[in-house]
C-alpha cells in the first residue's frame, strides 16, 4: 500500500474524530446561553478549611518563647501537627449535626493549614464539633496512605498502634532552664471530642471556614496541666487523659466571605 | 467546514506524529529522540511512595548511564577532586559509605524518599537539587569534558535525546541512579514479610527501639529509620564549627547543634557514627544516649524524658538487644547486588 495515498474514508475518520469535540464544544455553548432563572437549584459550594494557630490571641511564632500556661511555664513551640476527623456542623439546638466531613486531615502548622471541605449545605449554624485526631476506624496501623507524612505519626503497635494524634512539642523555662516538652496524644481512649464554637452562615457560595487552635488551652482548663511534671505525656495514659479533656475546647471558629 | 478542516489537520498531525514515534524507536538505534525503557522502582507496600517527579521518569537506560557516572573518575577531571569518583567516598560494601576523620560520610541509600539532604540540610527539595549541588558545587563538573569523551555523548543521547551534555543532563542521570539505590531486605524486613523471625534479642531490642523507653522510634520511624527531620541529640551543650550543624544554614538558635537523622539502615556497616564520626561502635552510641546526653537550650524535645533526667536507665542486657536489633537492619542483599556495583 502507497503510504502517501489518502485513506479512501479518511473523511469519514476525521468525523468520527471531530465529532466528540464538536458535541463537547456546542455544549459549553448551550451553558453560556441559557437565561438567568433557568438554571439548577442553587448548589452547596466548596468550603475552604483554614487553620489558625495561637496562644490567647497572640499568634503563633515558632521557636520562640512567648506563651505562658496556666501553671505558669513561659514556653515555646517548634512542633505542632495533628489530625482532623469527623467534622459536623452544628445547629441551633445542637442536637442535629450535618453533615461529617470524614477526614483525616494532617495538620502541620508550619506549612500545611488549608484544606478543601468539599460542598456543605446552606444554613446557620451555631458551631462545629470535630475531632482532634484519628477515629478509631483510621487509628489502626497502616489504616492511613503510606505517605511520609502519615509514616511519621505512627504509633507504635508495642504502645496500642495506630497514630499520634497531636505532636505538640518545645520549650518551657523550668525554674528558669530551657526544658524540652513533647505533648504527644494518641490512642482512642484519648482521642478528644472537640466542640469549637461560633456562628457560621453558609448562604451556598465559596466560603473559607477558619478554625482557630488556641495552645493555651492545651494546658488550662478543666485541669491545670503542669508542664514540669508532666513534659513528656506519650508513655502516660494519665497524662494523655488530662490532655483530652483540656483538648475539648481548643478550637473556635468563623466564616470568611 | 472550514473548523472541520482544522481538526482534521491536528488529527493528521497527531497520527503522523505517532507514526514517526514508533518509526524512531524501532528503526533508528540512535536518533535524535531518547531511547528508554521505563523502570520501575520496587520497594515493599509499607513503604511510602518514593519521591519521583513527573519530569523526571526512571529509566533503565538512565539509572546506568547514573550508575556509570558514579562510578567514574572521569566526572571529577579539572575540578577540585580530580581523580575521585562518588564511589571514592561512598563504597557498596559498607550501604555506599567510607569511614572518614572530620565530617562523617553519609551513606547513600533510600534518597529515593528524602527531602533533606547533608548533615545539615544545605540541600533541601529532591535528589535532582542535591544532585545540582554535587555536579555545580562539589565536583564541579567539567562538561566540556564529557562531551569530548569517546562514549558519553552517545549514551547522554539516548537516554536525554539530541544535544550537548549539559549540567542539568548530568544531574538528571545521577538522580536517577541514586533513586535506585534501594536498602528494602534485611532481615527487619523479611521478619516484616513474614519470611523469617527475629532472634528474642533482636525482638527484644526492636521492643525498646519502639518504646518510650528507648525512644529510637521518634527521629528513626520505620520503614525508612529515619524522619527526614533534623534534631539536636545532645551531643554538646556548647557549639562551634561543624558541631553548629543546621545553624549555619538557617541562623536560627533552636538550631545549633541540629543534625539530620540519618537512616538507620544497614547502621551496623558505616561505622564511625554521628556528623564528626566520634562514635566507633554501635555500643558506643547506645551508651551514648543512654547515659550521656548533654542538655543545652536547643536540646531537641525529643531527647527529653519524664522528669529531670537525660538517661534512659538501660540495662546491660537491654543495651545488647538495641544493638542486635540494630545488626537486623542490614541488607547484605544491597551491599553485594551486582548491579549496583561498579559496571567498569
Amino acid at each position: 500500500m502507497d503510504t502517501r495515498t489518502p485513506h479512501p474514508r479518511l473523511p469519514e475518520i476525521v468525523l468520527l474524530l471531530a465529532l466528540p469535540l464538536l458535541v463537547a464544544l456546542s455544549g459549553c455553548a448551550k451553558e453560556d446561553e441559557d437565561p438567568p432563572g433557568t438554571a439548577d437549584p442553587v448548589q452547596p459550594a466548596t468550603i475552604t478549611l483554614r487553620l489558625e494557630h495561637h496562644a490567647d490571641g497572640v499568634p503563633l511564632l515558632f521557636d520562640t518563647v512567648l506563651y505562658a500556661t496556666a501553671a505558669g511555664h513561659t514556653y515555646s513551640v517548634s512542633r505542632l501537627e495533628y489530625y482532623i476527623t469527623a467534622i459536623e456542623l452544628l445547629t441551633a439546638d445542637s442536637t442535629d449535626v450535618e453533615p461529617v466531613v470524614a477526614g483525616p486531615f494532617l495538620v502541620n502548622a508550619r506549612n500545611t493549614t488549608t484544606f478543601d471541605l468539599g460542598p456543605l449545605p446552606p444554613g446557620n449554624y451555631t458551631g462545629v464539633r470535630l475531632r482532634l485526631g484519628l477515629t478509631p476506624d483510621l487509628n489502626l496501623t497502616g489504616a492511613l496512605p503510606n505517605t511520609l507524612e502519615n509514616v511519621n505519626m505512627a504509633w507504635p503497635d508495642g504502645m496500642g498502634g495506630g497514630y499520634h494524634f497531636m505532636k505538640f512539642e518545645g520549650h518551657f523555662l523550668n525554674g528558669g532552664v530551657p526544658t524540652g516538652y513533647a505533648i504527644h496524644l494518641g490512642r482512642n481512649e484519648n482521642l478528644p471530642t472537640c466542640h469549637a464554637q461560633g456562628g457560621l452562615l453558609l448562604d451556598g457560595s465559596a466560603r473559607t471556614l477558619v478554625a482557630r487552635f488556641n495552645m493555651n488551652e492545651v494546658f488550662r482548663t478543666p485541669h491545670t496541666y503542669d508542664l514540669s511534671t508532666g513534659s513528656y505525656s506519650m508513655g502516660s495514659m494519665m497524662l494523655m487523659g488530662l490532655l483530652r479533656d483540656n483538648c475539648a475546647d481548643v478550637f473556635t471558629v468563623a466564616i470568611e466571605p | 467546514m472550514r473548523a472541520l478542516a482544522t481538526i482534521g489537520g491536528v488529527a493528521a498531525v497527531v497520527l503522523l506524529g505517532a507514526t514517526g514515534c514508533r518509526r524512531d524507536a524501532s528503526e533508528d538505534p540512535v536518533s535524535d529522540a531518547p531511547t528508554t525503557t521505563p523502570y520501575a522502582l520496587e520497594h515493599p507496600s509499607y513503604f511510602p511512595v518514593p519521591v519521583i517527579p513527573a519530569s523526571a521518569p526512571l529509566t533503565v537506560e538512565g539509572i546506568a548511564l547514573g550508575r556509570r557516572l558514579y562510578y567514574d573518575t572521569y566526572l571529577s577531571r579539572n575540578g577540585p577532586f580530580e581523580g575521585l569518583a562518588c564511589a571514592s567516598c561512598h563504597d557498596q560494601s559498607r550501604s555506599f559509605t567510607v569511614p572518614t576523620s572530620g565530617t562523617n560520610v553519609l551513606a547513600h541509600v533510600n534518597l529515593a524518599w528524602s527531602s533533606n539532604f547533608l548533615w545539615n540540610g544545605k540541600v533541601t527539595g529532591t535528589l535532582e537539587d542535591v544532585m545540582r549541588f554535587e555536579v555545580e558545587e562539589f565536583f564541579q563538573v567539567d562538561v566540556a569534558e564529557l562531551n569530548a569523551h569517546a562514549e558519553y555523548p552517545l549514551l547522554f543521547q539516548k537516554v536525554f535525546g539530541a544535544g550537548d551534555i549539559t549540567g542539568d543532563r548530568v544531574v538528571g542521570a545521577l538522580a536517577q541512579w541514586f533513586r535506585r539505590l534501594t536498602s528494602t531486605n534485611s532481615r527487619l524486613d523479611k521478619h516484616l514479610r513474614g519470611e523469617i523471625i527475629l532472634t528474642p534479642s533482636e525482638m527484644n531490642g526492636a521492643m525498646l527501639f519502639l518504646s518510650e523507653k528507648g525512644d529510637c522510634f521518634h527521629c528513626h520511624p520505620t520503614p525508612l529509620m529515619t524522619d527526614n527531620g533534623f534534631h539536636n541529640n545532645g551531643l554538646s551543650s556548647t557549639f562551634a564549627g561543624l558541631d553548629v550543624g543546621r545553624y549555619a544554614i538557617t541562623g536560627a538558635p533552636m538550631d545549633l547543634g541540629a543534625f539530620k537523622s540519618p537512616t538507620l539502615r544497614n547502621i551496623a556497616l558505616t561505622a564511625p557514627y554521628m556528623h564528626d564520626g566520634r562514635f566507633q561502635t554501635l555500643e558506643d552510641v547506645v551508651e551514648f544516649y543512654n547515659s550521656g546526653v548533654q542538655h543545652s537550650a536547643s536540646l531537641d524535645p525529643l531527647m527529653t524524658k519524664p522528669g529531670p533526667s537525660l538517661t534512659l536507665g538501660l540495662t546491660p542486657q537491654e543495651k545488647a538487644d538495641l544493638v542486635s536489633f540494630l545488626h537486623a537492619l542490614t541488607d547484605d542483599t544491597f551491599i553485594t547486588d551486582p548491579a549496583l556495583g561498579s559496571p567498569f
